[in-house]
């Protein structure tokens, strides 16, 4: 039995089903989600690129003044960066919940998986330093998602010219070791972002380069780095080494070296043929199999190769392919997929983003019970209750529900939003994620989803809703004969079908 | 037993270790005036009526059920000479002795033929003729109609109300978000889920080994402890303004080696009625009716799992210090071939919902007229009603 184009459109390029949301009808409905999905803007950074630029500039200007306390009681400095490390923790926390939402609420599931995979391609780390908290989502917003419908070239220069790739690979560390402001610094190269570049970014690891193309590379790169003040990229003549840089054969660079240099080595790392097949290999891998069809990659190079890397013709090169539609579910769902799929299916967007946020003085709250409970009998303590406080208890609830499925849950089963474990992103196979352990927050995550908000759900027609034709005989058998309803929901959500894709 | 706190904002702020959803849905409260209370429990999954009161003075049933069935001389606790007590229910056995527990056998709601426990356990709560008839649940409706009845403003601190205390009436609703065991029949559909997968049935088999049971499935000592807790939670809740409290008890669906794991349920429900009567103190206890029910009985014969399908004719449980017990009530239908309906299920001779009706008019007046039109429609219910006198 082969499912329909619409159920492998949704959960094979997807986040699944949401109910009361258009479904493309064919492959140029799916593909025109990149550009309905760049025009859409993302919901993160808060308050825009702008804001969070100045965010950036005043906490460098906060982290610098701390420094500068210099003598002062140091109980004090602590204190106070501990608090200033509390408001960006907590800034970081609404972007990532956005970014949940972003992916739970838009009806661009192609773009918004694409924009998943493009993240984590060029991975970056908001763990890195404090800044990064506020960079990193900046990142996505403005380096990835604009950028990953064009050419690859493009997509290319704005990740490697972000900040956040500057901070995260120690670009903005390296300096040419002959350069005069190396020489005067007496500091040198830093190969970190050189040897992802060519192992991650472009080419692929075993493609062929090598140390010597690495460490010229990074030669290259030099001078690129950022300005400390507001955290922008900036290029440095002073730092960058000076002569010619040999990569892949190519010369780069010369007495006097301008921007340009590296430019002309990305866009020949962007053109080059290892580069168009390690990434159509990572796309088919991530959205179609773990070992994905030669054929397919070959189309997809030929392609490429034909567009100069027109990754919205690579993309319809993949959704043309025969292979793209059939063997469904050969893939596991990762966490996000799984947190967001889920929440979708049932239609939970609207809590998760109305509870997103608590700012209520919680801690004062959760304090006060010894009054009340000490003044003995139960009938004094069934008293009505001060209707505010009923109102923070419940908005206490039900904040504490909405992160516990989101962020929390996405920390519990090993994908937290824009913390990955390398810069290789994460981990990629099925077996990687169905274990026994995942398998186990899965279920606790489907437990008590289906609880928050079995009201008005019947298992059956959520499990028509959720899979449609992907659902097997024997789940639509299970379901149906649950002994009640918050089961029912939780074995459409445990189900094999609801967990691959 | 655990204490529970006896304030209201103390027992929200400790509500994270309070009992878990699948163990318990939300509890849910009602005040009303006057003295008298009522609880109602309802036993999720098809509660197996004839395990839990086995009629072993039948000829037929040891041999319709060849596993599960007891007699007094394995261990069944016998209660008046036909039927007996699941040892499993062994700590009930003295509120029987003190007649404040009744059994009534062959009961159902008007639900037949399909035995969904969705639609049987909305017919059940919602407590109308059809599946989906009524969209509030009976309980509810009943708030309307209770005289010197008070509104008051509903509290719903976690997920929803169950349905059969869900409607246009004022309910407070406090519910755990604590982690979620799986009751012991979930794990067989979840085991099910994953037979046809075999990456999926191995990270299940793993994860219910060892270390990985406490995961997945609720360690039963703990599950038991929750149970209290609850119990405890809405004994003294109903000391207080309380009136109605309502919770579920899941794990009934008993397809598979019913024998060994009919125990846990059985033990959870005893467990609940006790604590209940400890928490009360012998005054409230002295007015409290407790009524559990389930959506339908489970098959006559045993089926080839050691287990038993879903049936039509159930078994409620009275128990309170208001109630007339230590009998068994309804009307027996017997289990011979030509007794069964459908040539499966124990044949329903009464409607649990005029249980439910006797007790609202006994406990809270509420008038049989209401009773049979507002809350209960299509049931035929007066003061002659057998009921009256449990």
């Amino acid at each position: 039995m082969s499912v329909s184009f619409q159920t492998m459109a949704a959960i094979r390029f997807g986040y699944g089903f949401r109910p009361g949301e258009a479904q493309p009808e064919d492959k140029q409905a799916l593909l025109a989600q990149l550009k309905l999905g760049v025009e859409a803007k993302p919901t993160f950074p808060d308050g825009g690129a702008e804001a969070c630029r100045k965010r950036i500039g005043d906490l460098q200007d906060q982290l610098k003044e701390i420094r500068q306390e210099a003598g002062d009681d140091d109980e004090q400095r602590r204190n106070r960066r501990r608090q200033l490390q509390r408001q960006v923790q907590r800034g970081f926390q609404r972007d990532a919940n956005q970014r949940l939402m972003q992916a739970v609420l838009s009806p661009n599931g192609f773009y918004e998986r694409l924009a998943t995979f493009w993240t984590n391609h060029f991975s970056t780390s908001a763990n890195k330093s404090l800044p990064m908290r506020l960079i990193v989502p900046l990142y996505e917003a403005e380096a990835i998602r604009p950028n990953i419908g064009g050419p690859f070239r493009d997509l290319l220069r704005a990740a490697t010219e972000h900040p956040a790739m500057l901070i995260y690979l120690d670009q903005a560390q390296s300096q040419g070791p002959d350069s005069p402001g190396g020489m005067r610094q007496k500091k040198g190269l830093n190969e970190n972002l050189g040897r992802e570049l060519l192992e991650l970014h472009t080419l692929g690891a075993g493609s062929g380069y090598t140390q010597a193309d690495v460490r010229s590379a990074a030669m290259v790169l030099t001078g690129l780095t950022i300005d400390r003040d507001d955290i922008d990229v900036a290029f440095r003549p002073r730092i960058s080494e000076p002569g010619q840089h040999t990569v892949l054969g190519v010369s780069y660079g010369g007495d006097r070296r301008t921007r340009k240099d590296y430019l002309a080595m990305l866009d020949d790392l962007a053109a080059h043929p290892k580069t168009a097949e390690h990434i159509c290999r990572k796309l088919s891998i991530h959205f179609i199999a773990d070992q994905p069809a030669p054929e397919m990659i070959s189309a997809m190079t030929d392609v490429w190769k034909r567009t100069d890397g027109d990754l919205t013709a690579v993309y319809g090169a993949m959704l043309d392919h025969p292979a793209a539609w059939r063997d469904e579910g050969a893939k596991a769902r990762q966490p996000f997929d799984f947190v967001v799929a889920g929440l979708r299916a049932l239609n939970a967007g609207s809590f998760m983003e109305a509870n997103q946020d608590n700012d209520d003085d919680a801690d004062a709250m959760m304090a006060a019970p010894a009054k009340d409970a000490d003044s003995g009998n139960g009938m004094n303590a069934m008293a009505p209750p001060d209707p505010a406080d009923e109102d923070k208890v419940k908005r206490r609830k039900a904040f504490q529900t909405a992160r516990a499925l989101g962020q929390g849950a996405l920390r519990r089963m090993g994908q937290p939003i824009w913390l990955p474990p390398s810069p290789a992103g994460f981990e990629e196979t099925f077996d990687a994620w169905i274990t026994a352990s995942q398998l186990a927050e899965r279920l606790a995550w489907a437990r008590r989803a289906s609880a928050q908000f079995d009201k008005d759900q019947d298992p059956r027609e959520f499990l028509k809703a959720t899979l449609a034709d992907a659902a097997r005989d024997e789940t639509i058998r299970v379901v149906s004969q649950a002994p009640n309803k918050i089961s029912g929901l939780t074995l459409v959500l445990a189900s094999p079908e609801f967990n691959r894709r | 037993m655990t204490e529970i706190v006896l304030s209201r904002r103390g027992f929200l702020a400790s509500a994270c270790c309070l009992a878990a959803a699948p163990v318990f849905t939300p509890v849910t409260f009602a005040a009303m005036p006057g003295d008298n209370r009522f609880v109602t429990i309802v036993l999720r999954g098809a509660m197996d009526g004839l395990d839990l009161v086995q009629p072993y003075g039948d000829a037929g049933f040891a041999g319709l059920r060849p596993t599960l069935a007891l007699t007094p001389d394995k261990g069944l606790i016998d209660l008046d000479g036909h039927f007996g007590l699941n040892p499993a229910g062994a700590d009930l056995l003295p509120l029987w002795k003190s007649k404040e527990l009744a059994f009534v056998h062959a009961v159902s709601t008007p639900y037949r033929d399909q035995r969904s426990h969705f639609d049987g356990q909305d017919m059940l709560e919602s407590g109308g003729e059809h599946v989906a008839e009524e969209k509030t649940g009976w309980l509810n409706r009943a708030l309307a109609v209770i005289p010197r009845s008070d509104a008051r403003k509903a509290i719903d601190v976690n997920t929803s109300t169950e349905l059969i205390l869900s409607g246009p009436n004022n309910v407070d609703v406090w519910a755990s978000d604590s982690n979620l065991g799986t009751a012991k029949d979930e794990m067989q559909f979840l085991m099910r889920l994953y037979a046809g997968d075999p990456a999926f049935a191995k990270a299940m088999e793993e994860a219910t080994r060892a270390n990985g049971a406490a995961m997945i499935a609720e360690p039963d000592g703990k599950r038991g402890e929750k149970i209290a807790d609850v119990a405890a939670l809405a004994g003294n809740m109903l000391k207080g303004d309380y009136r109605i409290a309502s919770f579920s008890i899941t794990g009934w669906d008993t397809h598979v080696g019913q024998a060994a794991q009919f125990k846990r349920p059985v033990q959870d429900l005893a467990q609940a009625i006790t604590t209940l009567k400890t928490a009360l103190g012998p005054d409230i206890w002295s007015k409290t009716v407790v009524l559990a029910m389930t959506e339908f009985g489970r098959t006559v014969r045993q089926n080839g799992s050691g287990g038993t399908d879903h049936g039509t004719g159930g078994c409620a449980l009275l128990a309170g210090g208001a109630i007339n017990g230590g009998r068994i009530l309804g009307k027996w239908p017997g289990i011979g071939d030509a007794q069964l309906l459908e040539d499966r299920d124990l044949m329903p001779t009464a409607d649990v919902r005029e249980i439910a009706a006797a007790m609202l008019y006994r406990q809270f007046d509420v008038s049989p007229d209401d009773l049979t039109a507002k809350i209960f429609p299509g049931l035929s219910f007066d003061k002659s009603s057998q009921f009256l006198r449990a």
